[in-house]
């Protein structure tokens, strides 16, 4: 079968061939190369690095940068806020979230046509930066730990994607579990969290990620530095990046250190990568199963 | 009637509990705050506290005057819509290109590994890629290698206001053409596979049967996912990056060209203190976003008869 189709390939399908492969080559590369040669850049003598050069090996290799990133507690404890934040915040995330669809999901809920109607106008219109702000500020969020879980608790878009998802569980589950004089609390966490998995994991993929990149919080909602992640303190050095690298590169012609706050930060980024590429090949299913939930709702 | 609704309620007491929490944490984090937009027709000092926001005294449309006569009010604007459109005229057909192109390859493990790698930068911060950025667009970085190479000069691209649309642009396309391919791959999954066999059998190369069988088959996909990138138009596209690129990519180098409606907002009043006037400029861009979701779920219900709400 497979060999007379291919003598009965034409010409122009071998060329599409060709091109297919070449697309998906560079896109593989483009996909890969930033996340390869960053890493490799935190491996390389920070100064020398600044000299450009290096694409496939470090040059002038070194662990300084590793070393400089976890003695600075600085970065320390920009680790242990973020670990913190993703941890507590996804948990809860994923049991209030799930908590309130699930009673959504239930047809016959008196008010559930304005409940519906109430999160899908906040979805789209939104009082802006300042008026939350103003609130935040008002019920003393700001410069806390609890900034960082408390607002982001329900998640609209996956609220709609886990109402369609309880709804399109047997009914039968629910009504055993009451007949055997089970209530609501119960048959949640027996029932239905149980046979929820896929759910679940989805919601708690999405929601670590967006802890453990988020800076915007700490950026505009917190003062107090020993509260800020680490996303936030990479995006601190990149903004001030321009400056500071001129006059690393001016105070090293004089000094003995060799990394720059570029090189610590290439540490740091490597840092916030890893766990993301570790996890990332074992929650493919979910992932994917994410956004077309997602879609069918959209 | 209504002794009925009580009753229902009552028998559901448990499971309204589950909804109320949510409503109740709606109303604090959704709804409070667009109350608080009333102070963008007032003189509003965050020191007068939250009960200020209504005590303060009317100005009027005072606000809104005031931002649109700001010498800067047409560079925001111009910013805000040339760095949105280009994003979607650029970034959108990608993801279509990428999921054709992945459907051709028949090894199915380079298939998978060349899509799961593809959407991996999605899941990146864009600290991140602004930290790539930094790598890869400095002076002695990977692309003023390559121009070095071709015997041009090195340039200043992160701070030179020229380069800062085309790096939006390509960050934007290099982070979510990947994801948006998932959609788009799984709308080709679902087309009839006999339409593909039919058509070899009749002869047709597999470039006729992309354009015949593929690309209609993907049509109505292409529509949902274009109104929901039009509706977002002003956040910068589907997943909304106009925020984060001109944040964290703008600088004093390229400021006329990357400062947009929604950092000039927080510049001015988180960081100048002025609450009233930002909460106006903000409400502005809020009301064009509202509208244009509004416009494209028209214009879906009209089209595929099903809107997003």
């Amino acid at each position: 079968m497979a060999k007379r189709l291919k003598i009965r390939q034409p010409f122009s399908d071998k060329i599409l061939d060709i091109f297919v492969y070449i697309v998906i080559a560079i896109v593989f590369v483009t996909s890969v190369y930033p996340f390869f040669l960053a890493i490799v850049l935190s491996f390389n003598e920070g100064l020398d690095g600044m000299l450009g050069g290096i694409y496939l090996w470090p040059r002038k290799p070194t662990l300084e940068n590793y070393e400089k990133f976890f003695t600075d507690p600085e970065w320390f404890d920009a680790i242990l806020v973020t670990v913190a934040r993703t941890g507590l915040g996804t948990v809860l995330t994923v049991l209030f979230t799930s908590m309130v669809s699930y009673g959504l999901a239930h047809r016959n809920l008196a008010g559930r046509k304005f409940y519906m109607g109430v999160i899908i106008f906040a979805m789209y219109f939104s009082g802006g930066i300042i008026p939350y702000y103003a609130l935040l500020r008002s019920i003393k969020l700001l410069d806390s730990f609890l900034v960082y879980i408390i607002p982001m608790l329900m998640n609209l878009f996956f609220t709609l994607v886990a109402i369609s998802f309880f709804q399109s569980l047997p009914e039968e589950l629910e009504e055993a579990a009451r007949i055997d004089g089970a209530k609501e609390l119960g048959i949640f966490f027996r029932v239905i969290v149980p046979v929820s998995t896929p759910l679940l994991a989805t919601l708690a993929i999405f929601m670590a990620v967006q802890h453990w990149n988020s800076w915007y919080d700490t950026a505009f909602f917190v003062r107090n530095q020993s509260l800020a992640t680490l996303a936030y303190r990479m995006m601190a050095v990149i903004r001030k990046a321009d400056v500071r690298m001129v006059s690393a590169a001016a105070a090293g012609a004089y000094s003995t250190v060799k990394t720059t706050s570029m090189s610590v930060q290439l540490a740091a980024m490597s840092i916030a990568v890893a766990p993301i590429i570790f996890v990332y090949p074992f929650f493919q299913k979910y992932i994917i199963s994410g956004i077309t939930l997602g879609s069918v709702k959209a | 009637m209504k002794a009925d609704i009580f009753k229902i309620f009552w028998k559901q007491r448990r499971l309204q509990l589950f909804v109320l929490m949510g409503m109740a944490f709606l109303f604090v984090f959704n709804y409070l705050p667009i109350f608080g937009i009333i102070m963008a027709f007032k003189n509003y000092k965050l020191s007068s506290g939250v009960l200020g926001i209504f005590t303060s005294p009317f100005v009027g449309l005072k606000n809104f005057k005031e931002f649109f006569g700001d010498y800067k009010f047409p560079f925001l604007l111009r910013n805000t819509l040339v760095l949105s459109v280009a994003k979607l005229v650029f970034t959108f057909p990608l993801p279509i290109f990428l999921a054709i192109v992945l459907n051709e390859v028949r090894n199915a493990k380079v298939k998978r590994v060349v899509q799961t790698v593809s959407y991996l930068p999605y899941f990146i911060s864009w600290v991140i890629v602004s930290g790539f950025c930094q790598i890869f667009l400095s002076m002695n970085g990977v692309f003023n290698d390559l121009f070095a190479a071709m015997g041009w000069q090195r340039m200043q691209l992160l701070t030179g206001s020229q380069f800062f649309r085309i790096i939006a642009v390509f960050t934007a396309m290099w982070k979510e053409t990947g994801w948006w391919t998932i959609i788009f791959l799984a709308a080709i999954t679902g087309i009839d596979t006999s339409q593909y066999e039919s058509a070899q059998i009749d002869g047709a190369t597999r470039l006729q049967r992309i354009a015949y069988i593929t690309m209609p088959g993907i049509l109505p996909t292409i529509t949902v996912v274009l109104i929901l990138a039009l509706g977002n138009l002003i956040g910068g596209g589907l997943s909304g990056s106009n925020f984060e690129q001109s944040y964290l990519l703008g600088n004093t180098g390229n400021l006329d060209v990357s400062e947009i409606i929604q950092t000039y907002v927080l510049e001015i009043g988180l960081s100048q203190g002025r609450y009233a006037y930002a909460t106006a400029a903000g409400l502005f861009q809020s009301i064009i976003s509202f509208t244009l979701v509004l416009v494209s779920n028209f214009v879906a219900k009209r089209i595929s008869g099903e809107g997003l709400f």
